[in-house]
Order: structure tokens, then sequence, then C-alpha cells
């Protein structure tokens, strides 16, 4: 294959496009549309090579990752280990007894998510649709909702842009920008069983998890204007449902909080990249907070509430 | 250096009120603090944002059993240096940081203490609560009934927060029944232990406070603690809930997290056979609480509670 001696990857290669990326991968990466193959070097490879369980000069380390200059060391244990480099090549190597249809989904998750920070992008943990033209963000940690509205969104009919994470670049102009990859959502069985999408299920994510791909219908796979991003809270006292703008100085911190790993953004040095682009988001789209109950039978309640929204900030026409 | 010091109870035990009696120390202008501004999310062991912040690894993609085995590094971590990437680094840390936890101590598969045990903090306050009190409040809390609840505190393999088909809010706790969980924190030897009784606490709360606050090496004023023991008066806690809710209660219609509060509230509450139970499930660790196993509830609450009555005289 002349197409992969160019870039040196020795085994089968799949293609496939990672917020904005072109990504050239030895391994099956289920949960993304495959790409047609290019001809250029891709922005990024995955390959399966050894990985070491330390690097040199680490200037950076926690109980599962080590920093060294340009080189990112991660370990799942039980799973593998991830070398990331220059923000250019993730290699990951299956940790003894590992069931190696596991490794997909945290190259595609973590591994990626952290590479977009070596690159020095934006990203965030968000899940994003399409309104208009415009990608919306919805913001939160792990379990906060992100998927599941997303799903519900997309039910009716607001293409899915990303699922998990979020790229966000700032053109010349000045307009934020939002990059998909047509990535199927990631959703848990309770939450296929609530918003009755079993016809769309596909595999698991992970052999021992009850959470599986699903196939977001239609995805929308062109970079799109930021058109606002909400933080999820749930509704708990002393918080009530509803949507609100927090000032300058909180939206800058809810930014920061909500990068895909936020702690990589001080390690990294990109408090000052990450306060800009608040600035940006902000001043150009919006960012909000959007308060509800973390219940299913809320969800209908819930879409009003941003289709309202978006009436008032002017992403949708004003019902006539 | 900061020290960490569990604050370590089976459920419905009286931690929160010892978080606010604690919390309440450091109370500003004269004014209570709210019971929302317990930093009720990131202050418990169990919190999934640390476990996801520190090892850069989402938790809701790991199995329960492999989550167990990394939360030693989490809790090693923490004791290492400041929890919070937000947190001003000018400012002085804590003497002491409370953290509260549910989980019983228990081994990770790994065979290592799953709360890291002198690695991850310096000692531990176990709360303990008649068993007798702790089942109606948790039989309210879980809206269950009394008879579920008392199962549940039988129940070796019971846990919190276990699901597989969704992502619960917290990491998945084991509760291995109530004397499980209470000989679980007493007989463990990696960390020194205070032990509290809720009883206790409410009888003498100043003094058995003090004792609490010296154990973990917090200096307070004997003024302090008599500021902090009433604006953590249970009723002034029942009333903010009843004001602005709380944000740790059962999401039900209705439902209360500051319910009675009363120690022996159970003589009322349980039948005369839902009580025995509870002793011939749990006699042994109530009586090395001091617990008198020889109570019975009040009379006439049910029919039960008279006919046992009549053949005791009789």
């Amino acid at each position: 294959m002349s197409t992969a001696a160019t870039f040196e990857l020795s085994r089968t290669v799949h293609f496939y496009h990672i917020a904005g990326l072109s990504v050239g991968s030895e391994i099956m990466l289920q949960g993304l549309h495959a790409a047609a193959a290019g001809g250029d070097t891709p922005d990024v490879t995955i390959r399966r090579r050894p990985v070491p369980a330390a690097i040199e000069n680490a200037t950076a380390l926690g109980p599962t990752w080590q920093i060294a200059g340009q080189q990112f060391l991660l370990r799942i244990p039980g799973v593998a280990r991830f070398l990331l480099t220059a923000g250019k090549e993730i290699a990951f190597e299956a940790e003894p007894g590992a069931d190696t249809g596991d490794i997909p989904i945290f190259i595609l998750g973590t591994a990626f998510g952290i590479l977009m920070h070596q690159r020095e992008q934006i990203v965030l943990h968000a899940s994003a649709v399409r309104v208009n033209g415009k990608a919306i963000l919805f913001c939160g940690p792990s379990g906060a909702g992100k998927s599941t509205l997303a799903a519900a969104l997309a039910q009716r009919g607001y293409r899915l842009i990303t699922d998990d994470f979020c790229a966000v670049t700032v053109t010349d102009a000045g307009t934020p920008v939002v990059h998909p990859d047509g990535r199927q959502l990631k959703l848990w069985a309770q939450a296929i069983e609530k918003l009755d999408l079993k016809q769309s299920r596909g595999e698991r994510v992970r052999s021992r998890l009850e959470k599986f791909y699903v196939d977001p219908g239609e995805a929308h796979l062109e970079a799109l204007p930021l058109g606002a991003v909400y933080e999820l809270r749930e509704a708990r006292p002393p918080l009530v449902p509803g949507i609100e703008r927090p000032n300058v100085a909180d939206a800058a911190a809810l930014l920061r909080r909500h990068a895909y790993r936020p702690g990589l953004v001080a390690r990294l040095n990109q408090k000052v990249l990450y306060f800009h682009a608040a600035a940006t988001i902000a001043n150009n789209a919006g960012i909000f907070h959007l308060t509800r109950k973390l219940d299913f039978a809320a969800m209908p309640e819930v879409v009003s509430l941003l289709e309202r929204h978006w009436r008032e900030i002017g992403l949708m026409e004003k019902a006539a | 250096m900061t020290r960490r010091i569990w604050l370590a109870s089976y459920p419905k035990s009286g931690n929160t009120w010892l978080r606010m009696l604690i919390a309440n120390l450091a109370a500003q202008d004269d004014q209570p603090v709210g019971i929302n501004d317990l930093a009720a999310t990131t202050n418990i062991a169990s919190a999934r944002g640390s476990f996801d912040r520190l090892l850069l690894i989402d938790s809701g993609l790991l199995t329960h059993d492999e989550a167990d085995c990394l939360r030693p590094r989490v809790y090693e971590e923490l004791a290492r240096g400041p929890d919070d990437d937000e947190r001003d680094p000018r400012e002085t840390p804590p003497a002491v940081r409370f953290v509260k936890v549910h989980d019983a101590y228990t081994l990770t598969p790994l065979g290592e203490p799953l709360l890291a045990g002198a690695r991850g903090a310096d000692g531990a306050i176990v709360i303990v609560r008649d068993p007798r009190d702790v089942t109606p409040s948790l039989a309210s809390h879980r809206n269950t009934s009394i008879d579920e609840a008392i199962a549940f505190m039988n129940d070796r393999d019971a846990q919190f927060s276990a699901n597989t088909t969704k992502q619960d809010l917290q990491l998945r706790q084991k509760l291995p029944g109530w004397s499980g969980h209470v000989a679980s924190w007493l007989d463990q030897t990696d960390i020194p232990v205070h032990l509290v009784r809720y009883e206790d606490l409410q009888i003498d709360t100043v003094t058995m406070l003090r004792r609490a606050l010296q154990f973990a090496g917090q200096a307070a004023t004997d003024d302090e603690i008599r500021r902090a023991v009433q604006f953590a008066d249970f009723a002034r806690l029942r009333q903010q809930e009843e004001e602005k809710g709380f944000r740790e209660a059962p999401q039900l219609a209705g439902a209360r997290f500051f319910r009675r509060g009363e120690a022996g509230g159970w003589r009322d509450e349980l039948t005369p056979d839902q009580a025995a139970s509870i002793v011939a499930a749990h006699g042994a660790v109530m009586r090395r609480l001091g617990y008198d196993v020889t109570l019975a509830p009040l009379a006439a609450r049910s029919g039960g509670a008279r006919e046992r009555d009549c053949a005791a005289t009789g």
C-alpha cells in the first residue's frame, strides 16, 4: 500500500477524521465513520508498538501519567499504555491479559483528548449538536448527561456534531469554530431504553460495560461556527431549572473547568489560551448555565427550554 | 502539611451533622454555614471528580472493580497536595482536611486498602449510631420499607452506586452490612481511629466535638466550638432544609434529609419483631459499642408490641 508506506504504517491502515484532523490508524476505531484514504501524511498516526512503563526526565507525573517535553505517557491498568508524541502520534501497547477490543474507546476518548491538549488546541469535555448551521455545545463532567441530551436532540432532528470531546479553534477573523468528526454516541443501557433507541444500538464500548455505541442518524461532518456553550448542571437545591448567563470571569472559569482534562490546562501552561478562548466565545456566541433535573421525564421540558432560548438569542427564528 | 482525616460512617449515622459542626467552626459574620455550602460532590471519598481529574481516566469507562484498584492512587495523590487546581496557591492550606466516606474499610481486588491506608489519611473519626435508629432513617432516605432497610443492613454484599446500566454520580461503595461496616473501620490497624457515638454527640455536643477536633489536630477555641454547636443545631439544620432544600437530600418529592435526628426514635418506629431482628443480626457489635440491646419498642404502636408485652407479663 503506497499510501501507508509514505508514513510508515506497517499494518492495515484505517482512515478517520477526528476533530478536524486526518488520522491514520493501525487499529480499527469503532464508533467513528471511516474516511477515504488521503494521499498526504495524516495529521495523527495511531500505531501498535512497544510502550515503556516510564519515560525519562519526566517533568510532571501523576499516578497514571507522565509528561516529558513532547511526550505524554498514560497507563490504563489492565487495558493499555499509550505514548503520545508532539500531538502527532499515539502509540499503544496492550497490557498483559487485556481484551484488545477494550482499547479503541480509550484511544478515541482519553488518549485523543489528551493529544488535542498536546496540540495546544481548545478541547472541551462536551457533546454538540447543530442548530441552524451553528454548533451548540453541552459541557459537563462524565455523568452530567452530555450524551443523553445530545441523543434526545438528535431524535428531534438536530444533527449530532460530536460526543465526549469537542475541539474549538478561532479563525483569523475571530470566529470560534467547532470541528466535528462523525463519531457515534456512547450511551448506557438505561438511557438507550428510556430514549427508545434500541434500534440504533451498536456494539458495547467495552466488553464488560453496559455502555453502547449508538448511531445518531445522519451526523454533521463540516466545521461549524460555534453558537452557544451550555454548562450542564443538575437542579438540586439551591439550583433551580433554567438558563442563565454567568459574568465574564465566571464564564472563563467555566470554560477551563470543562477543558477535556482541566488539570492539563495548568500543567501545559494553557491558562492564557483558555482565557482568550473564553472571552472570544462569550462575545461571539455565549456561555450559559443550563440547570435541569437529571430525569428522563424532564427531557421534553429541557428541549423546549433550549428551543425558547435559541429563539431569544437569535439562533432560531421566533415563532410566528 | 495538611492532615487528612476521614469522617467515616455507615449512611444515616450523623456524618453530615458532624461535617456541619466542623464547617461552622469557620462561620463568618456570625452567620451559620448554609447546608448547601458543604462541598457536596468533591468532599466525599467516592466522588468521581477527583478520580477523573487526577488519573485523567474517565471512571465511567471502568468497571467498578477496575476503579477500586485505582482508588488508592487517588487518595495518595490527594494526600500529597492540594486537591483543587482552582485553589489559589497563595492561600494557606488548611491544617486539617476532613473528607466524608461511606465506604467500608475494605481491600481492593489487588489486596491493598481501598482508601490507601496511612498513605491516604492520618486518621479516621468513625461515627456510629444505634442501628435501630439508622434503620428508619435509611428506609426514608432510600424510599424503602423498614424491612427492606433491615435487609440492606444485614446484607454482606450491599453497595451504594453500584449500577451497571447507568453511571451513578459517585463511585461504587461497599457497605457490607451495618456490623461489617462498623467492624471494618474499628478493626483496621492502618490508621488511628477516634470513635464518636451519635448518641453521645447529642448529649454533650461541645465535649464530643472538642475531643474529635483534638484527635484530628484541628485547633478551635471554646467560643468557636460553642458557636458551631449552636449554628449546627439539628433544628436549625432542619429549618434550613425546609426553607431552601438540601442538595444532598433524596431527590423525591417530600423527602427530607434531616428527619428526626433523635436518639431512640426507633422505639416508636419499629415493631418488636423488627427491633429484635436487628439485635439478632447486630447484637455483638451493638454490645461492643455499648448500646442497650435489651430495650424494646414503646408499647402499643402495633399489635405486635402489645402481644409481646402480654406474653412477658403473663
